[in-house]
């Protein structure tokens, strides 16, 4: 019986032992090397081939956002910069973008750079934080208001 | 011969009462939820699904700490009702999983506007939702009994550290998920006093259906077992 049950606590503790060494390895490796996008910093920094698709996220900066119908079924026309506070990079792209998608906010995009040094945009992600918040008094919620 | 020592009457005659309790908390709640609970500034209505993902999310999470607990339990004490607890936590982990996995798409479209993405948070979910339904799978693997419960307790062991990597997935860098909003890293819960409140019903209200579930559950697995053991 003490033979048994020695055994039975060997395979708890080798189990718990196996759990902890796939936990640090993924929690720290995983953490360091599956980047989701690039900040601009780290795209300068990596030095992008043209081309080459890529993920680049920041906040859309103030002032830059712009957005006009190439024809009235056609797709949207779009335009912003993509800023970390350092660097910011000139997005363009055609087609639907998120509805929280807004200045001073953060954006994620797919897509490549063109010859210009231009992000072109195939995919435009829309990043909201943890914080809910019932409206101030008088307030539209700024999802139901329609886009500048 | 095989002893369980569960107090199958008392849970009989308690699950009743826990299935009435578990839908009037979780029509409180959805009322709640829907009309009580104001709309968010940022994201208007559409922000409601938390009141679905949160709860289905931290269910997950505690259905597979309990097959954790479980699967040590068995292989601790070798008594069958700890394999029974296992798999009833399992696949009801499972249903909230690939649920919450769901809620969380049809709250992506409309504010990230993307149904799917390669996101941290998102990956380790999808792990874990595998891991859980090859849990199940492995256990389909052998009919010998005690051999079966052995292998799918170490499984089940080994397959919760998972679970603190998906909710500490969100903190890495360069991330999409928004942060924990009520377990923040500092400072209290970000949301308004009444929002939190209908969470926590929310909350309340899946922990109440998760019991009963698992119950039920387990009461199936036990009349398998005995069935097994009058057989051979």
């Amino acid at each position: 019986m003490l033979e048994r049950l020695g055994s039975r606590r060997l395979l708890i503790l080798a189990a718990l032992g196996l759990a902890v060494i796939v936990g640090t390895v993924a929690a720290t490796n995983l953490a360091d090397s599956a980047v989701y996008y690039l900040t601009p910093s780290e795209v300068y920094a990596r030095t992008v081939q043209r081309g080459q698709t890529v993920r680049l996220g920041g906040l859309v900066k103030t002032g830059s956002l712009s957005l006009k119908p190439v024809s009235f079924h056609g797709p949207n026309e779009f335009e912003f910069v993509i800023t970390d506070g350092n660097a910011e990079v000139r997005v363009i792209g055609q087609g639907a973008i998120p509805g929280l998608l807004r200045e001073g906010a953060g954006a994620v995009v797919e897509g490549s750079f063109a010859a210009d040094a231009r992000f072109v945009a195939t995919q435009v992600i829309a990043k909201h934080d943890e914080v809910y918040r019932a409206p101030s008094p008088g307030a539209t919620p700024e999802h139901r208001t329609s886009f500048p | 011969m095989i002893e369980t020592t569960f107090p199958r009457g008392t849970v009989l005659r308690i699950r009743p009462w826990l299935g009435i309790a578990a839908a009037a908390t979780f029509v409180v709640a959805s009322v709640m939820a829907l009309l009580w609970a104001p709309t968010d500034a940022v994201q208007g209505d559409v922000y409601r699904i938390l009141y679905v993902h949160v709860p289905l999310a931290w269910l997950s999470y505690l259905a597979f700490v309990i097959v954790f607990l479980a699967s040590v339990g068995w292989l601790w004490s070798k008594r069958p009702v700890f394999d029974a607890i296992a798999v009833a936590s399992a696949e009801i982990g499972v249903l909230f999983t690939g649920l919450f996995i769901v809620a969380g798409s049809i709250w992506a479209k409309p504010t990230w506007g993307v149904w799917w993405t390669w996101e941290p948070r998102l990956v380790t979910t999808s792990i874990m939702f595998v891991m859980y339904v090859g849990y199940l799978l492995l256990r389909s693997l052998s009919t010998d009994f005690s051999r079966r419960a052995t292998r799918a307790a170490v499984f089940g062991i080994i397959a919760v550290i998972d679970v603190p990597i998906v909710h500490l997935s969100v903190l890495w860098a360069n991330s999409l998920h928004q942060l924990p909003t009520v377990l923040r890293v500092s400072g209290g819960p970000a949301l308004d006093s009444s929002m939190l409140l209908t969470l926590m019903v929310s909350l309340g209200a899946y922990t109440l259906v998760y019991a009963y579930f698992l119950s039920a559950r387990i009461s199936l697995e036990l009349a398998r077992q005995e069935r097994m053991w009058t057989r051979t």
